[in-house]
This record gives structure tokens, C-alpha cells and sequence, in this order.
């Protein structure tokens, strides 16, 4: 028996809680910018996985592959953007609307 | 228990903690700052399971970048002793029963699953081998996620200046 270091499951039931902790706070909160908090913990629990399976490859393995690190990159460049466009959204309705209740931008409802 | 393993079970506690108060404190500049410490848990994951530069990405992006865009939209928005949300408990019930129900399904599919690990796996730096894969295999999504970002941040500084007619009006009216 490996170590805790080396235990898979370990790092999936600790980014499982992170998941859907980041659904409760994308569920519950009264506020635009807790909601995207939610889904940057969602989207960090995804690239935490995608890096913990690297724990099944193979020693045999001549030269390893590095395809869950760079799923993780990609990742956090979308977390990224994502960053960059909800912050513009926000400033935006704030200026519109002076609140940036999630509740209150009904604007476009037909 | 060797080291490595107790420095991997406090960062554990800790991501549960804080990821547990970016959920629930009720003021969002708290669960704000303990959102920068869920993501340097997260970093420290990263160090345990060997990919450094990763874990480099991950503080100079997530905690250098991100963060300050989520704390200049708080400081920007609203008054922050103010923006608190209400926490009545009914709005808390639907999600907590909703990801409770997908917490044990994780769960039980994590436990039941036998996988077959290495018993001492390599932790070799990764800097090398992923940019190898960056400009060879990966070159192609590569490209594309850097034209994703660019258009990315040109649309979000089109989304955020003010309303473009105004300013149209206003550089007319100056030139006349």
C-alpha cells in the first residue's frame, strides 16, 4: 500500500467536495461575482483531476505523456478569459443598473 | 507517513476548509480572499503530484490575475460591507440537496473503483516534456486557445467602455 501522496482516490474525493462546493456557492449566491467564484472552483476541481490521473501511468512508460497537464493549461487560459469577460459583464450592468443582482438582470426577458 | 504525505493531507484539509468558506461566509470579500487560499491549495496539488509548471501557472495566473480581477470587480461594484448576500436558509436547501446528491455518487464510484496505481510513481519536472507537446502534438489547440484568448479580451473591452454612440457624438461635436 502507497502512500497518501500517492493515493488517486484521495486527490478525486478532495476535488469532488471542491466541486460541488463550487455548485453551492454557483447556486446560492445572491451576487454575480460569488457565482463566478463558484464556477472557478468547479473549473479548479476539473483541472486537478485531469493532473491526479497522471498517478496511473506506468513507470514502464519511455517517455511519459503530458496530455493532463496540458487539458489543466488550457483550463486555467479559459478561466482566464472567463475572468476577463465577467468582469466587463458586471462593470457593465453595474453602470446600467447600480446593483449586479443576478436577479435584477431581466432586462432581456421577453 | 512520510513527509510528503502529511504535507499532502494538510493541503487536503485546507482546500476542503477555505473551498468551504468560499460557499458559505456570507460577506463576499471574505470568500473572496479565501478563494486565493483554495487556489494555492490547488498549486501545492500540484507540487505534490510533480507538476511544477503547473503549479507556477497556476499561482502566477489564478492568484495573480484572477484574483485581482475578483477583488477589483467587489471594490468596484458595491459598497463591500454592504455586499453581503441574503443568507436565508430556504435559498441554501435546493443546492446543498441538489450537490449532496452528486457528492455521493462521486463518492461512491471513487470508492468502488479499483485503480490500478503504480506503486512509486515518477515525479520527474514536466516543463520539458510539456512544451515539447506544446509546439508538436499540441501545436494546433495551442493556436487556437491563444486566438480564443485574444478574441476573448477584445470582446470583453468592447462589453465594458461606455456606450460607443456617445462617444462617436462626443468627437464630432469637438471637431466642429
Amino acid at each position: 500500500m502507497s502512500g497518501l501522496a500517492n493515493n488517486l482516490s484521495f486527490y478525486l474525493v478532495v476535488s469532488a467536495i471542491m466541486f460541488v462546493f463550487g455548485i453551492v456557492a454557483a447556486l446560492s449566491r445572491k451576487n454575480t461575482i460569488g457565482i463566478f467564484m463558484g464556477v472557478e472552483l468547479i473549473l479548479n476541481a476539473a483541472a486537478l483531476n485531469f493532473v491526479a490521473v497522471k498517478l496511473l501511468q506506468t513507470k514502464a512508460a519511455a517517455s511519459p505523456t503530458q496530455d493532463g497537464a496540458i487539458f489543466s493549461l488550457f483550463i486555467i487560459v479559459m478561466a482566464a478569459i472567463e475572468a476577463a469577460v465577467a468582469l466587463a459583464i458586471v462593470l457593465r450592468v453595474f453602470g446600467v443598473k447600480r446593483s449586479i443582482d443576478p436577479d435584477g438582470m431581466a432586462r432581456l426577458r421577453g | 507517513m512520510k513527509l510528503i504525505d502529511i504535507f499532502t493531507l494538510l493541503i487536503g484539509i485546507s482546500t476542503v476548509l477555505t473551498s468551504s468558506i468560499v460557499a458559505f461566509h456570507p460577506n463576499i470579500l471574505y470568500a473572496a480572499i479565501s478563494l486565493t487560499f483554495t487556489l494555492i491549495s490547488v498549486a501545492g496539488f500540484y507540487v505534490v503530484l510533480g507538476a511544477d509548471f503547473l503549479a507556477a501557472v497556476q499561482l502566477i495566473i489564478y492568484v495573480g490575475g484572477i484574483i485581482v480581477v475578483i477583488l477589483f470587480a467587489i471594490m468596484m461594484s458595491e459598497n463591500i460591507y454592504r455586499a453581503r448576500f441574503l443568507d436565508q436558509a430556504r435559498k441554501y436547501l435546493a443546492p446543498i440537496v441538489f450537490s449532496t446528491a452528486i457528492f455521493w455518487v462521486l463518492f461512491k464510484l471513487i470508492s468502488k473503483t479499483q485503480f490500478s496505481l503504480v506503486a512509486d510513481p515518477v515525479r520527474v519536472p514536466i516543463s520539458e516534456s510539456v512544451g515539447v507537446a506544446l509546439t508538436t502534438l499540441y501545436a494546433l489547440p495551442f493556436e487556437y486557445i491563444a486566438l480564443f484568448l485574444l478574441v476573448g479580451l477584445v470582446g470583453a473591452v468592447i462589453v465594458a467602455r461606455p456606450d460607443y454612440k456617445e462617444i462617436h457624438y462626443k468627437d464630432e461635436g469637438s471637431s466642429k
